[in-house]
């Protein structure tokens, strides 16, 4: 028992990555008018992120459930086409930063988590 | 016919198939045919078939037919799990003294902290700061803490060794080990749950204690009604065997609702049920068969579909699931076998003892599921976790062999039977 409460008491200071597993809907800037390719189709919440750790595969609602790997690195979210930056408590955390889809030039965006992740699908 | 129920039903063929198949194949090489129909699970997940034919996969498992997927394979857990503590008999623990109290004891703590001390390294690197770090590790413990008592048992009757000494004894300490690993992982249930929960806390918490008072001093008093209506005819009516399907749903349902887990709920009622030989065997032989054969691989190939072996993460997860299983092979065949030999067992019923209480089998597979479901643990270490209960419960049969031979065992059975004519 003390050696379990020694571990436990160990493990409060580790700092985890930041959590962001789950499903976001998306506001998109003004600037996105111009570009309908990327952003034809996409029904909300537009964004599911499945998390393991630093690792995350980014999932875009758009019928092709396009995915792609992301990095999360303190603060920052980064993938092939998507950058952001996470703020807010865990229950209440939003992303902000840009999307670039093919023949657009960059999207801003802000996106808020309507549910954290369970189950990782 | 609809489009998912057109789905459902090529789902459950082809899952059926690939089970019996692998099945099959796996006792060619006397390993237990549930450990083939889990590896077919995997096999028809991203792991191997989404790997070579994504296009096949994503045809044959589109992602809106998984929900009916899912609840049919939770049906079969619900039946599965009340079968599992129907079978169950801690009392079997008493008799064999010290070596059952110490092993099982050892054989819990050891795993567990091992477990804990892991966490430490795994937490910042596969998970997040929407799981506690508590909640991480006692899960992480309590996943390294289990032993598959059907598995277990299977293995044991396969191989003639139910009725040795060190059969027995295995089956009474995984007994008790699993009954304490479902009382840890309520627990974290509850703990993780308690933070997103509907209710408030106090509800969960008094009302998981009052259900398990009512669960043993009032429904337990009517239930031995049934083993006296199967002594009477020899059999039970089918409005009896609806009563007791109507009865395990109804447990499932409060432990649900009151925020545990459903399948708490049947696993209590099935420990509950008289535990008299024939009834239990009666019991076993009317629920076992459905579960077994078609409900259980559809919760496989469930699990194999959210099962991404070596998919993604690049080296780091292959080091991290190698640490994972060295972990769980020291934690729980090292310390039942030190504390086995402790308490006085010879050096190779010892190791045999260790090495069966080492398999993990299906009853990982299910901890793991509702990890995943609850958010304690990420995707990739549900993979690498069913990875350590594929690898854990692989071993169990050829490391046996070696250690403990059956021919050896047999050598001993026929100078026992000499020694008694």
């Amino acid at each position: 028992m003390l050696g379990l409460l020694g571990i436990l008491e160990a493990g409060r200071g580790i700092a985890p990555p930041l959590a962001v597993g789950g499903e976001w809907v998306v506001e998109f800037g003004s600037g996105s008018a111009g570009c309908s390719s990327g952003l034809a189709g996409l029904r909300q919440p537009a964004l599911n992120i499945s998390q393991s750790g630093t690792q995350a595969i980014v999932t875009l609602n758009d019928g092709h459930a396009t995915s792609l790997n992301a990095l999360i690195d303190g603060p920052d979210l980064t993938a092939k086409w998507l950058r952001a930056t996470i703020a807010g408590k865990p229950g209440e955390r939003t992303l902000q930063g840009e999307m670039t889809f093919a023949g657009c030039a960059p999207v801003a965006f802000r996106a808020v988590r309507q549910a954290a992740r369970k189950g990782g699908e | 016919m609809t489009l998912n129920l057109f789905h459902l039903i090529l789902q459950v063929a082809v899952i059926l198939v690939a089970a019996r198949v692998v099945g099959f194949l796996f006792q060619k090489i006397n390993q237990p045919q549930v450990m083939g129909e889990m590896v077919a699970g995997i096999l028809l997940g991203p792991s191997l078939l989404g790997w070579l034919a994504p296009g096949i996969s994503t045809a044959l498992f589109p992602a809106a037919s998984m929900g009916y997927l899912n609840a049919l394979s939770q049906v079969g857990l619900v039946v599965f799990m009340f079968v599992v503590g129907l079978a169950l008999n801690p009392t079997e623990l008493h008799g064999y003294g010290h070596a059952a109290v110490l092993t099982s004891h050892v054989s819990i703590v050891a795993p567990f902290c091992l477990g804990g001390l892991t966490a430490l390294y795994l937490y910042p690197r596969l998970s997040d700061d929407g799981v506690t770090f508590t909640g991480f590790a006692l899960f992480m413990g309590a996943a390294m803490s289990i032993t598959a008592f059907p598995v277990l048992a299977r293995i044991l009757t396969e191989r003639g060794l139910v009725r040795s000494r060190m059969g027995s004894l295995a089956i009474a300490c995984a007994a008790v080990d699993d009954i304490t690993g479902w009382c840890i992982l309520a627990y974290i249930v509850v703990l993780v749950r308690v933070t997103h929960a509907v209710r408030p806390a106090w509800v969960t918490i008094g009302g998981s204690i009052a259900y398990v008072l009512i669960m043993l001093f009032v429904v337990r008093r009517f239930l031995p009604a049934f083993e006296r209506a199967y002594s009477k005819r020899g059999r039970l009516s089918d409005n009896l065997l609806a009563v007791i399907v109507v009865l395990v749903l109804a447990s499932a349902l409060a432990t649900e609702w009151l925020g545990i887990h459903l399948l708490f709920g049947a696993f209590l009622m099935g420990a509950i049920m008289p535990k008299t030989q024939e009834f239990t065997h009666y019991l076993l032989h009317k629920f076992e068969s459905v579960t077994v054969v078609l409900l259980l691989p559809l919760f496989f190939a469930f699990t194999g579909l959210r099962t991404r072996i070596g998919v993604g993460g690049g080296g780091a997860i292959w080091l991290y699931s190698a640490i994972v299983i060295v972990v769980a092979i020291t934690g729980k065949l090292g310390g039942s076998m030190f504390a086995a030999r402790l308490a006085g067992m010879p050096w190779r019923e010892a190791a045999s003892l260790g090495i069966l209480m080492n398999t993990r089998g299906l009853m990982e597979l299910v901890i793991l599921n509702i990890g995943l479901d609850i958010g304690v643990i990420s995707p990739a270490m549900f993979s690498i976790m069913v990875l350590m209960a594929l690898v854990t419960t692989f071993m169990t049969t050829p490391l046996l062999e070696w250690v403990y031979p059956a021919r050896l065992f047999m050598a001993q059975v026929d100078e026992l039977q000499k020694n008694v004519a």
